[in-house]
């Protein structure tokens, strides 16, 4: 009753081909919009901010950038935390050695520059695919961890492994508390994520899934599956990049390579497999549910274990932790490959008819 | 000279370590075309088991060869397990999907190994002796002066990976059940319409690997000590597979030596000059050259699509 | 249309002695013929002939190790299949290249992906040129749409589709390319009696308003002999024949190797 599209009716392509084509979904797009930008941040603790909020604003971004890599043009990377660190040092270098420029300019750059190596990786996706080109972004990642490491310029021959982030500000205006660093993020996220909708809904987008679904046959179409597969790394390179230097500058502000090694890089994929691969709302969907599920195990399982008396220790819920999500990569592939995104949809279809079953 | 020797001979050593792991993956891509990233999660649990029933076992004052030989059965009967599970839950839902489904649920099965492995067996790192001797032996002390450095325990490893190796190539090429296998890696479906009980096949392959891991485990585990890194294998195996091609039994072999040798000895004499720490990457940066020149490895099989 | 005689001039494409081995097997041995301008030509043999592999040859999948083929007047070299779309060949396959994670009406918009120049950037922001052009397309392959009466599964994911409707679709995919030489392979397989006059129609409407020239596979003999203005026989790679439908039905090669008596 709520959901009925009924009365609303395309009178031109360009209505037909919007973002939120029925009205409800841009009624409640628009309301989150609102929410995110004018209500949180007159709600949120600081322990909502960097527990809950940044890390699923910027992730969300990561896991967005993974997706059009893997989900919309069916490139595997198990390299995407190498990606992260990339712009996060990109950034970070430029920072340091130019001074002058403004650290969200950085940020930008280093999306830039993480989008520059992200091409050369990609070249072995030209030759190799499936699990043979998860072993070369898995040869970028382990080359990033020891470069992040060993090679002295890129950290400035700190000597004690980590590096400090520039005091974050905007023409004088200091952008270092809790409410800052998430607005920040929040507008990063949304004005590149909406650039990636864009970008996956236009004829670009178009090639990468056509290379992805059958890419013999893409080339039938005019398709050059060098330029679809090295736009497809670049642009993913550049959101993950960009990811990583707001990871590095807002959320850890001193950070060592270990931010960027492969547990992240398991992370973003797991986001995107549980959240929907080729669906940009589903990259948000995953980074929600992997940035929470650990707090709320954190919080429910040692009540949990109290009743049964068995008392859980914090290694013992990250064990659970890793349980859980194996379970779930698993249960999602088997039941659902779309991910959430689909549950999403579906539930969209069920309350078109509510209050009717079918 | 004998120095060069030295980590050498130290690195193929290490190499037959990474070979026993990549056969379990060889053996369950040639039966099922499934790469199995769970493997290191499989060799880690079964180790785990091994360890901690060896524990129990010598708690309950058992004389030495029994409590072994019952650590071994009960870290067996795990795997059994682990096997039945694999098939049942995973596999069976999963039979038609493209390759690339399948790995990323084989990545769901190692987070939920290694969950459960270290929850119910626990996460710390525990030594462990099966009776091999791990005193470092000098050899050639004729040849080069004071000898080469080398360890019995390694020795041990590379016999053991012989023995497994050729055991494992006769089950293939002899047995009834091997032949069985080879067709359904070949086609599921056909392999299915010619009465081949797929499951049970798909039950048998991942459990022969899960003894694999067993032995792996239980060598490495002497080696190292039981502990989370073990999984890590899983990564380093890929390169090896990489280099020896997915489907061959004696590919992994000089895959695995080709890796640990080079990886030593880039470690050794190149490290130095680009900082140290290059055995993290060198092995990758290998298997990509590989890909892209040779993507089927030495020894795999050629990758034709047809339109 | 039994009977209907057109004749044509102008060679679009000509093969000449063709020959494709793969390994020790040969695929196509000394194929020569040629494709008018305007015309519908039909290959027609028994299955392993090697009318697939001359179309492969001809959209650039497969490279002969001798013979030319000649494009537009062009004796052409190795050429990959992107570029055999640039010069406007488009096809359809036998067993159906669809995009199957996509919808009905994306499938049939990248067709249109030669003629979409709109850089990464101005498509991130989606404004002026870039939503234009978008539009620009969608109008052109809503009247493919039309003309194959698929409108109720445009945005119907394609892998949903039962197996008629999705080799609609393809040959749509094929159209939105507005292309010269249009390849069909076996575009009827599978269908009924029903669904095979329509794609009869869609063929023969596509030849008549666009003069889009046609060659397809067929192993209808009605639909080949009804619609096609010459045809050409395979067997075991070679070519048994060459000519308009009746003097192929005549031809006592042909009928030995493939038609049989009766026909």
């Amino acid at each position: 009753m709520l959901y009925r599209e009924a009365g609303q009716f395309k009178a031109s392509y360009r209505a037909d081909q919007a973002i939120f084509p029925i009205a409800q979904d841009r009624f409640v797009a628009m309301a989150l919009l609102v929410i995110a930008f004018l209500v949180v941040p007159f709600v949120a603790t600081e322990y909502t901010y960097r527990a809950v909020l940044i890390p699923t604003v910027i992730l969300s971004l990561a896991a967005i950038g993974l997706n059009v890599l893997m989900g919309y043009c069916g490139q595997v990377s198990l390299g995407s935390g190498a990606f992260m660190g990339v712009g996060a040092y990109a950034a970070y270098n430029l920072a340091v050695r130019l001074p002058f420029l403004n650290p969200f300019v950085c940020v930008l750059l280093g999306g830039f520059v993480a989008a520059a190596i992200g091409i050369v990786f990609g070249i072995p996706s030209l030759r190799i695919k499936g699990f043979y080109l998860a072993c070369a972004t898995l040869a970028a990642q382990f080359f990033g961890d020891w470069a992040f490491l060993r090679i002295k310029w890129i950290t400035n021959d700190t000597p004690s492994g980590s590096v400090n982030a520039p005091p974050l500000q905007l023409f004088g205006l200091d952008l270092s508390s809790p409410t800052a660093n998430y607005l920040v993020s929040l507008v990063f996220a949304v004005v590149l994520g909406l650039g990636a909708k864009n970008i996956v809904r236009g004829h670009i987008g178009r090639q990468w899934m056509a290379i992805r679904d059958m890419d013999i046959a893409a080339e039938i179409i005019g398709v050059l599956p060098m330029y679809a597969k090295l736009s497809a790394f670049a642009v993913s390179s550049f959101l993950i990049g960009v990811a990583g230097a707001l990871w590095a500058f807002v959320y850890l502000g001193s950070w060592e390579p270990a931010a960027f090694d492969i547990d992240r890089s398991f992370e973003l994929m797991f986001m995107v497999i549980i959240g929907g691969l080729g669906s940009i709302l589903g990259s948000a969907l995953g980074a929600i549910f992997i940035v929470l599920m650990p707090i709320f195990l954190n919080q429910a399982l040692p009540p949990l274990g109290d009743v049964v008396g068995w008392k859980i220790s914090t290694a013992t819920v990250s064990h659970f932790e890793s349980m859980i999500f194996g379970a779930l990569i698993v249960f999602f592939l088997v039941v659902e490959p779309h991910g959430l995104a689909r549950l999403w949809l579906t539930g969209k279809e069920k309350l078109r008819l509510w209050p009717f079953p079918h | 000279m004998g120095f060069f020797l030295e980590v050498l001979i130290g690195g193929l050593l290490a190499g037959v370590l990474y070979s026993l792991v990549a056969l379990g993956f060889v053996l369950i891509f040639k039966a099922s075309g499934v790469f199995n990233f769970a493997q290191g999660a499989m060799v880690l649990a079964a180790a785990l088991a091994l360890v901690r029933a060896l524990d129990v076992m010598e708690q309950w004052h058992w004389p030495f060869t029994l409590a072994l030989a019952g650590a071994f059965a009960f870290a067996a009967v795990v795997m059994a397990i682990v096997a039945w599970a694999a098939e049942r839950l995973v596999l069976r839902k999963l039979v038609n999907q493209e390759g690339i489904i399948l790995f990323m649920a084989t990545i769901g099965v190692t987070f939920f190994i290694e969950g459960l492995a270290q929850s119910v067996f626990g996460a710390d790192v525990y030594p462990l002796n099966i009776g091999l001797p791990k005193d470092p032996l000098f050899i050639l002390e004729s040849v080069f002066d004071g000898g080469i450095l080398v360890n019995e325990l390694d020795i041990w490893a590379a016999v053991i990976a012989g023995l497994l190796v050729t055991g494992l190539a006769l089950f293939f090429q002899r047995t009834r059940i091997g032949r069985a296998l080879r067709a359904v890696a070949d086609d599921h479906a056909a392999a299915q319409s010619v009465g081949i009980p797929l499951d049970q096949i798909w039950f048998i392959v991942w459990l022969v690997a899960g003894l694999v891991a067993l032995v792996a485990g239980a060598v490495w585990g002497s080696k190292l000590g039981v502990q989370f890194s073990l999984s890590l294998l899983a990564l380093k195996a890929l390169p090896v597979l990489i280099l020896g091609g997915f489907t061959s039994v004696p590919g992994a072999i000089i895959g695995g030596l080709i890796i640990g040798a080079g990886e030593k000895l880039a470690e050794v004499f190149l490290g130095p000059s680009m900082g140290g720490g290059i055995e993290i990457w060198f092995a990758y940066v290998v298997a990509l050259l590989f890909l892209l020149v040779r993507p089927q490895g030495l020894f795999g099989e050629r990758i034709i699509e047809r339109v | 249309m039994p009977g209907r005689i057109r004749s044509f001039t102008e060679a679009l494409l000509s093969v000449e002695n063709v020959s494709l081995t793969f390994g020790g097997i040969n695929a196509l041995t000394d194929i020569s013929f040629d494709i008018k301008k305007g015309e519908i030509r039909a290959i027609i043999g028994p299955n392993g002939a090697g009318k697939s592999s001359m179309l492969n040859c001809i959209n650039g999948f497969y490279h002969p190790q001798r013979g030319s083929i000649t494009y537009k007047g062009v004796q052409r070299a190795r050429m990959r299949p992107h570029e055999a779309a640039e010069q406007g060949i488009a096809r359809t396959f036998q067993n159906i290249a669809l995009f199957r994670g996509m919808s009905t009406l994306d499938n049939i918009m990248t067709g249109r992906n030669l003629r979409m120049r709109t850089g990464l950037f101005w498509q991130a922001l989606r404004i002026g040129r870039a939503e234009r052009e978008e539009i620009d397309h969608r109008i052109v392959v809503e009247r493919i749409i039309d003309f194959l009466e698929i409108q109720h599964v445009r945005k119907v994911p394609v892998g949903q589709l039962p197996y008629g409707l999705q080799k609609r679709v393809e040959l749509g995919r094929a159209l939105a390319a507005e292309p010269d030489l249009l390849l069909l392979d076996e575009p009827m397989a599978g269908m009924n009696l029903e669904e095979k006059q329509d794609m009869c129609r869609f063929v023969l409407d596509v030849n008549d308003e666009f003069g889009t020239t046609i060659c397809l596979i067929e192993h209808d003999m009605g639909v080949v002999m009804d619609i096609s203005d010459r045809v050409v026989v395979l067997d075991y790679g070679k070519k048994i024949g060459d000519g308009m439908p009746d003097e192929i039905k005549a031809n006592q090669a042909v009928i030995d190797a493939y038609l049989g008596v009766g026909h």
